[in-house]
């Protein structure tokens, strides 16, 4: 009965220990400033800043930021806002494979500086393709957290890759939600 | 008193009955066709003629809802061309072309550090629109209903809003750069339109409300004009009340042409009319029927007729008003027996030297034969070549009711977007790149104050016995006599229905594009045939793309039914009424 009772007794110790150590979990907190920039060139990223200016982050948006322009240490947060444009490399004169090398670049250098990088999907189910998924997979093995229009989610895509990495998924239904998603993890 | 009350009364009553339309890509009737590029815009001419109105009020309806519908790619900042057929045999072409403000000019350009291609996306790439210009003549000419009543769906729509489909959304996308600078009360608060939301248009449905009450002249010398003055110069652009005030819709016979036995009529130019007209001719000394769509011979020759009509368009074809060309020799029969001599069956054009091949049209205008030419001498005249790329926008519709008046009516702000300046609820077009890029002497399309600059857009009707066979038009920029030719081909040579026209895939013959852009779905061997023996170099895009055109077409067959077809390559509808 003793040894029943100690039993008992280390179970809700570990469970409660467990209980304890989830919820002392701190939560993801990003932090200015703020460096954003397309990864397939489509419109997306331009409207990230759209939602960065309502909630005023401070931010600096380039289209083609790389490695070569800038030193990414002066940030503290990467931003790499995902879809593939066919139209939109094309007018950056640039291939798909390219843009790969550029931001797999930025986020390694990030990853290098301590820099968080969010993958960030913002138009949704229409930016879902070989060539916008093939840029999420390359930089997955990078991304502190996931800011995904939630139609782009409706197969699990993302939440895969955020559950295998342990890193947090945050989805909103319209465009504009963004703002409060944004507001929570830069706690604005 | 009482009788505006009830005029009232039935105009509320017209537009908040349920009618019964029936609207779909392709869609067959004996009561009347509209068909266009979008549904709602459809409907509303089906509508219209529903209500006891004619092709012609229709048309008018149409043209203002779509400047609601599609915002991006006309509207009451643009411009455009009809070409009308009345049942009592009567025809008109009106130009409602846009023209230079006054104030345009390469040195005024010049002083401010830019170039026509820099001015593109501001208030200076913008001419003075047309589009109500020509509306009003329109209505002059053959409206039965009051312009009011016409107005009024548009106002409707941009009130009420409508569902935001594919090709909206997608234009939204691709310009949301330049929109976001320059039109961002266009945008859903500040961000793209995406598919499913709805779109309203409140700015627009006041401008549209203030021209219901005011009449169109408020846009030329009113209250509107005034304000247009105040946003140009507040935005750097050239036009003026008084640019406003001094313009003029010009209403003229149609050219006609004939092909293999049918009757064309066709704008005069600044409008690619002749154009079409010359490679039609050109194409009339083959034997294109006994070929199928898809024979690589077929291609070739059509191919490279559209390329020689091209190449001869830049010498021939500007503003009437402000140049004396030998038009109407250029859609000679006798001149495109030149044209027919000059393709070689068994190679293409080096496209180096596209220009080498511009024939001589000014022989031609004292009613020579190509004998009596060609046993003189020949003199040629130098090329021309604009750079313009021109963008897939601009929207055409076509409407034949139910006692046989027709109208091919096309509009367009040039780019998607225009100038992407956003006033009162509509975008000023950017026609001014349509003029040479920079001052050439002996060019034709030389910037000038006034003038209306050179464009593609062909809207046709096509008559047999002097009846309404085909409504025919579309948009495309560059490609729009490509497709204007080989809808005509497929639909007289190789007798298909409007839709299977529509369906086939395109190809382009463009002097500007030194390949042979072609859409998929032509047989391996014919593309292989084009590349190995003919020599062209083929850029194949996918199947259906916009850059080939959006046309949207109405037959009328022998027995009165009527088919209309929107395009496929961009969600284009027909609707008919249902009496």
């Amino acid at each position: 009965m003793k040894r029943l009772l100690i039993t008992a007794l280390l179970i809700v110790s570990f469970a409660l220990l467990g209980f304890a150590a989830e919820g002392t979990e701190e939560q993801l907190i990003l932090e200015e400033p703020v460096a954003v920039t397309s990864a397939g060139q489509s419109p997306g990223a331009l409207q990230f800043t759209v939602v960065a200016k309502m909630i005023e982050l401070e931010y600096t948006f380039e289209k083609l930021l790389s490695v070569e322009t800038v030193d990414i240490s002066q940030f503290k947060t990467l931003v790499l806002v995902v879809g593939a444009s066919g139209k939109g490399l094309g007018a950056a004169n640039i291939d798909i494979e390219a843009e790969i090398l550029r931001v797999k670049s930025l986020a390694e250098a990030a990853e290098e500086s301590g820099v968080k990088v969010v993958i960030c999907n913002l138009e949704g189910e229409s930016r879902r393709g070989p060539s916008s998924d093939r840029i999420v997979t390359e930089l997955a093995p990078f991304a502190n957290a996931y800011f995904v229009k939630s139609d782009a989610d409706l197969d699990g895509f993302f939440t895969a890759f955020s559950e295998e990495a342990g890193v947090p998924l945050a989805t909103f239904e319209k465009t504009i939600d963004l703002k409060d998603v944004l507001a929570e993890y830069f706690g604005k | 008193m009482k009788k505006v009350v009830l005029l009232v009364t039935l105009i509320v009553f017209a537009f908040t009955a349920s009618f019964a339309t029936v609207t779909a890509p392709t869609v067959a009737s004996s009561n009347g066709m509209v068909a266009a590029v979008d549904k709602y815009a459809a409907e509303v001419g089906a509508k219209i003629l529903e209500m006891g109105g004619n092709a012609v009020d229709a048309a008018i309806a149409v043209s203002f809802a779509l400047g609601v519908v599609e915002p991006y790619a006309s509207g009451l900042g643009g411009e455009g061309y009809a070409v009308i057929t009345m049942a009592d045999g009567s025809k008109f072409a009106i130009d409602f072309r846009s023209a230079a403000p006054m104030a345009a000019s390469y040195e005024a350009l010049s002083e401010l550090g830019l170039t026509i291609s820099k001015a593109n996306y501001t208030p200076k790439g913008a001419c003075v629109p047309g589009v109500l210009a020509g509306i009003k003549e329109a209505w002059l000419l053959g409206a039965t209903l009051p312009l009011a009543d016409l107005i009024q769906p548009a106002i409707d729509l941009a009130r009420n809003g409508f569902i935001v489909d594919e090709t909206f959304a997608q234009t939204t996308s691709d310009k949301y750069e330049l929109v976001l600078e320059n039109g961002f009360d266009f945008l859903n608060e500040g961000f793209v339109w995406e598919v499913g939301s709805t779109f309203t248009n409140p700015q627009l449905a006041e401008t549209l409300e203030r021209i219901k009450e005011e009449g169109i002249d408020t846009f030329y010398s009113g209250s509107l004009a005034d304000e247009i003055e105040e946003f140009m110069i507040e935005n750097g652009g050239f036009m003026r009340k008084s640019d406003l005030e001094m313009y003029r819709a010009i209403v003229r016979e149609p050219l006609h042409g004939t092909y293999r036995g049918y009757d064309f009529y066709v704008p005069h130019p600044p409008v690619s009319g002749p154009q079409f007209i010359a490679v039609l001719n050109t194409l009339e000394n083959y034997n294109l029927p006994a070929m199928s769509w898809d024979d690589p011979l077929a291609v070739h020759i059509i191919q490279q007729a559209l390329v020689l009509g091209d190449v001869d368009r830049r010498a021939y074809i500007s503003d009437p008003e402000f140049y004396d060309l030998p038009y109407e020799a250029f859609m000679s029969k006798e001149f495109a027996k030149t044209r027919f001599m000059a393709i070689d069956l068994s190679q293409a054009f080096d496209p180096a030297s596209y220009y080498d091949y511009q024939g001589d049209a000014y022989p031609f205008a004292d009613g020579s034969s190509y004998e009596e030419v060609l046993l003189g001498a020949l003199e040629s005249v130098a090329a021309n070549e604009s750079g313009v790329e021109e963008s897939p926008s601009t929207t055409h519709f076509s409407i034949v009711d139910k006692d046989g008046n027709a109208v091919a009516w096309t509009q367009t702000i040039s780019s998607f977007f225009g100038t992407s300046f956003y006033f009162k609820g509509f975008f000023f077009n950017n026609e001014m790149a349509n003029f040479a890029s920079s001052y050439r002497e002996g060019d034709v399309i030389n910037l000038t104050g006034g003038m209306r600059p050179r464009t593609t857009i062909c809207p046709t009707i096509i008559q047999k016995d002097g009846k309404v066979r085909w409504v025919i038009g579309t948009p495309g920029g560059g490609r729009i006599i490509s497709t204007m030719v080989q809808l005509s081909v497929d639909l007289i040579d190789f007798n298909m229905p409007v839709d299977q026209a529509i369906r086939t895939p395109k190809f382009v013959g463009y002097t500007t594009y030194k390949d042979l852009r072609i859409e998929e779905g032509y047989p391996q061997t014919t593309l292989d045939f084009l590349e190995k023996v003919l020599g062209h170099q083929l850029n194949v895009y996918s199947y259906p793309d916009l850059f080939f055109g959006g046309p949207n077409l109405v037959s009328v067959e022998e027995n009165g039914l009527m088919i209309g077809a929107g395009s496929i390559r961009r969600g284009g509808s027909a609707s008919a009424p249902e009496f």
